[in-house]
């Protein structure tokens, strides 16, 4: 017998964790070169904005009370559009996960549906829906709509069948199946859609705000661009970043919820 | 500031020197010009085909866009050299980061030459919208706060008393089927859009922009600050070519003292309505020739309105003065 | 109530998976069905409870489920079925509530059902909370708590090992012998089989027909872990299934 040799260790790494202040000590480097850069004009005046002169500016934006008048617009059409689409997509995606002819039917049609950029269909959303808010729900609530499907009818057919046999054995009725089984089953994958359609939703409201929007995020958005007013421009796109973390946040609120059987 | 002003006496020294003598500029100079297909960048394009470029020694090739926004900004980027468009809040902006500088006068507003005209939708007409005087509480489309039609629904709403709601829509296009379907009330437009529309009678004609904004400097001549001051001879060979260009188009077009104008119908329609037939776009050619200022002159008293305007509307910074905007030395200034 | 099968068989496109099989399922008494992986024990048990119709053949009651009776045909299923994102009680609220029963008259049907398998102090406890075998005893409560005529029982204690196995079998016994109830016990345990079943079928390999019946005399409680009565008819049950056990394990799988 030989003397023994330790066994190496070789089973690390593939583990990574979140650690809480990583990420805002990248954000505040980041923010701090931007201004020491702009400061110093060794990044002109062309390039970027100075950091400070964009807090400026939204510091201006919400002593003027302009903030809530381009916000409220901006989130009623957000909750509006997204409620819609949302509510018609899981909805749609039911029954999809459902009904074989549905399914046979509208899964094609959600493919090709799927991949058209929203945005593009703007002209004639304006006729059909009218120029002023009609056309924006629209917009936000198609652009929701498609995701939101595909990933109901996904999470419907991953829900375990033996529940659902287990929920016939004891003589559910059909209803009662898809309330209390099949959508609390569906649930995890529904949210997760969710927070991918409602980053689509943000996506879309500066393209909703496009046409005939004299106010809202998007088209202070669009107006800075045009007016290469840079300080505007990055109040604007900070705001909607905003917006998107308090989605998140708040999906994840949702999640943990809703949830809670799972972890 | 004094270094400027040094610079400015001898570039005009200069532009003196230019007036007698063709300048010996030895090698083919490249540079890039961003254009419209429109009728109204049609100086460009004479001197193109009439070699008035080669000429001054310089190698052109366009850049074609899509809207005049964008061309300021690949002007900051030195993607393209000079350009034609209308001032618009972003080329302030750029102005005053020091990126762009106006050198030039394009297009103007001329009383008896057929200008800009103001739209109504077909709904709004038979709602009473017959002149502009009906205007107050109507819709305006604009494609953008800030653009020559923010300006001139302004203009036009100030001088009637009248209160606008603007619709920004982006696009010409898109502002063209609202119009259409009656989702904007009115809008202002050059001549041969304006004419086209109305003799199909999908918009009614109200009103000439003419009336409202006298000697209206609509679109200018721009370049890059660096151009401006450091590529002295490359611009004005390229104002000079430009000039030249003008002054056929007018004379052919505008004026119509060279013959039919047949062959510059002919010439713009390479650059212009290509993908349509000849006698159609001729149509539309002639119809929306409008004066390029003659040696591209600038109209400082129209340019400072708009300037004065855009600082009223806070869309631009309010300490922005004209000599940000403007580089006079150039051409003649009104 | 009785349940009587006649002449049921079955096919799953071209496999035939069980052939004419006519049964009589007594009430009160416990009745295993044996035989090797694949001969069609769980279909057959779908069969009966109606979630599967049989290719021919008849599934018939006669006569009427008992007075209170929700549910007279009820499963425990192997993997247990419980609903993740319910408690203990609201997994066996849920087969109530769509029967009308609420309130105050469910949360004591509830705590009686809870009280008999011993479940009381799990009432707010989460599935994932559960060992295995407390799980499938929620699943017990949920099938008793509907007064089933015929409790359907498929591989109820495969996933669970063998130390949970046998304190679930005293548990089951214990109920019985309070309450008798009818019931369909499909297992591949033969250890199973002689300790819970009245009367014991068993079937070939595919397509599955019925060998033999074995009856067993003992009552249930008298019935223990390493009973020596139980040997013989477990060595019996063995006899007659090893060989079809060896030729359905060599068997490739068609799926």
């Amino acid at each position: 017998m030989s003397e023994p040799r330790p066994v190496s260790f070789r089973g690390g790494g593939f583990a990574p964790k979140s650690v809480r202040w990583i990420g805002a000590v990248v954000f505040i480097a980041l923010i701090a070169v931007a201004e020491i850069g702009t400061q110093t004009g060794w990044i002109s005046a062309l390039t970027l904005p100075k950091p400070s002169d964009v807090l400026d500016t939204f510091v201006q934006l919400y002593q003027s009370g302009l903030l809530w008048k381009h916000l409220t617009p901006s989130l009623t059409r957000l909750l509006v559009g997204a409620l819609l689409g949302v509510s018609v997509g899981i909805s749609v995606g039911v029954l999809i996960g459902l009904f074989s002819y549905i399914r046979s039917g509208l899964v094609p049609l959600v493919a090709a549906i799927f991949p058209i950029p929203k945005i593009a269909l703007l002209p004639l959303f304006v006729i059909w829906f009218g120029i002023d808010e009609g056309s924006k729900y629209a917009l936000i609530a198609f652009g929701t709509f498609t995701p939101t499907v595909v990933a109901t009818y996904g999470a419907v057919d991953n829900v375990d069948r033996t529940l659902i046999r287990m929920g016939q054995s004891f003589g559910l009725s059909w209803w009662s199946i898809v309330r209390k089984i099949v959508l609390p089953g569906a649930m995890p994958g529904i949210l997760s859609g969710l927070r991918i359609s409602l980053a689509i939703a943000i996506i879309l409201l500066v393209a909703a705000e496009m046409l005939g929007a004299e106010y809202g995020i998007g088209a202070y958005i669009l107006e800075a661009g045009s007016l290469y007013d840079l300080e505007r421009l990055f109040v604007g796109v900070a705001i909607l970043s905003l917006l998107g973390i308090g989605v998140s946040a708040a999906i994840g609120a949702i999640e943990r919820y809703l949830l809670r059987w799972r972890n | 500031m004094t270094t400027f002003t040094r610079r400015r006496t001898l570039q005009l020294a200069g532009a003196g020197a230019l007036a007698l003598a063709t300048p010996a500029i030895a090698a083919k100079r490249k540079i890039t010009v961003g254009a419209l297909r429109f009728t109204s960048h049609s100086a460009s394009f004479v001197a193109l085909e009439r070699g008035y470029f080669a000429d001054v020694g310089l190698d052109v090739e366009f850049k074609f866009f899509q809207a005049a926004q964008p061309m300021a900004v690949a002007i900051a980027s030195k993607d393209i050299d000079y350009a034609v468009t209308a001032i618009s809040g972003g080329l302030v902006s750029l102005a005053q980061k020091g990126a762009i500088k106006v050198i030039g006068g394009a297009l103007s507003e001329e009383k008896g030459i057929d200008g800009q005209k103001i739209l109504a939708s077909n709904d709004a007409h038979a709602a009473g919208l017959t002149s502009p005087a009906a205007l107050d509480g109507k819709t305006w489309a604009v494609t953008q706060a800030g653009s020559s039609f923010h300006y001139m629904g302004s203009k036009i709403s100030a001088a009637e008393g009248a209160t606008l709601k603007y619709k920004p829509l982006q696009k010409v296009g898109a502002i063209i089927g609202a119009l259409k379907s009656s989702q904007v009330d009115a809008w202002s437009i050059v001549p041969h859009i304006a004419k086209g529309l109305g003799g199909a009678g999908a918009v009614q004609i109200i009103g000439d922009v003419a009336d409202y904004i006298p000697n209206y400097q609509v679109t200018t001549v721009f370049t890059s600050a660096d151009n401006a001051a450091n590529e002295r001879a490359a611009t004005e060979g390229f104002v000079k070519a430009f000039s030249a260009g003008a002054a056929d188009f007018n004379a052919a077009l505008v004026d119509k003292t060279a013959g039919d104008g047949t062959d510059m119908v002919k010439l713009v329609h390479k650059y212009v309505y290509a993908d349509r037939e000849f006698a159609k776009a001729e149509k539309s050619i002639r119809a929306g020739s409008m004066r390029i200022n003659q040696g591209a002159a600038l109209n400082v008293t129209s340019v400072e309105d708009q300037l004065n305007w855009f600082k009223s509307e806070g869309l631009v910074d309010g300490d922005i003065t004209l000599d940000t905007l403007l580089d006079t030395s150039y051409v003649e200034t009104a | 109530m009785d349940i009587h099968l006649s002449n049921i068989s079955h096919r799953y496109d071209a496999t035939e998976v069980m052939r004419d099989i006519s049964l009589e399922i007594p009430s009160s008494r416990i009745l295993c069905i044996v035989g090797p992986s694949g001969c069609g024990k769980s279909t057959l048990l779908r069969i009966i409870g109606g979630l599967e119709r049989p290719s021919a053949g008849e599934v018939g009651q006669i006569g009427d489920p008992p007075e209170g009776c929700l549910n007279p045909l009820t499963y425990v299923f192997q993997d247990f079925a419980l609903l993740p994102w319910r408690t203990v009680e609201g997994n066996i609220s849920l087969v109530l509530e769509d029967h009308g029963i609420d309130g105050a008259k469910k949360q004591s049907i509830i705590a009686d059902v809870l009280a008999r398998t011993k479940l009381s102090d799990f009432a707010k406890a989460l599935p994932k909370q559960l060992s295995g075998g407390m799980k499938q005893r929620v699943a017990i409560a949920r099938a008793l708590v509907v007064n089933p005529a015929v409790m359907l029982m498929d591989e109820p204690l495969s996933a669970l090992d063998s130390q949970t196995r046998e304190l679930l079998m005293d548990d089951l016994i214990a109920l019985w012998t309070r309450t008798p109830f009818t019931a369909v016990y499909v297992t591949h345990n033969l250890a199973e089989a002689v300790r819970l079943g009245h009367q014991i079928v068993v079937l070939s390999r595919r397509p599955g027909e019925i060998r033999e019946i074995v009856e067993i005399d003992k009552p249930l409680s008298e019935r223990t872990f390493g009973d020596p009565d139980l040997e013989a008819p477990q060595r019996h049950l063995w006899d007659l299934m090893r060989e079809e056990a060896r030729a359905a394990d060599a068997e490739l799988i068609h799926v």
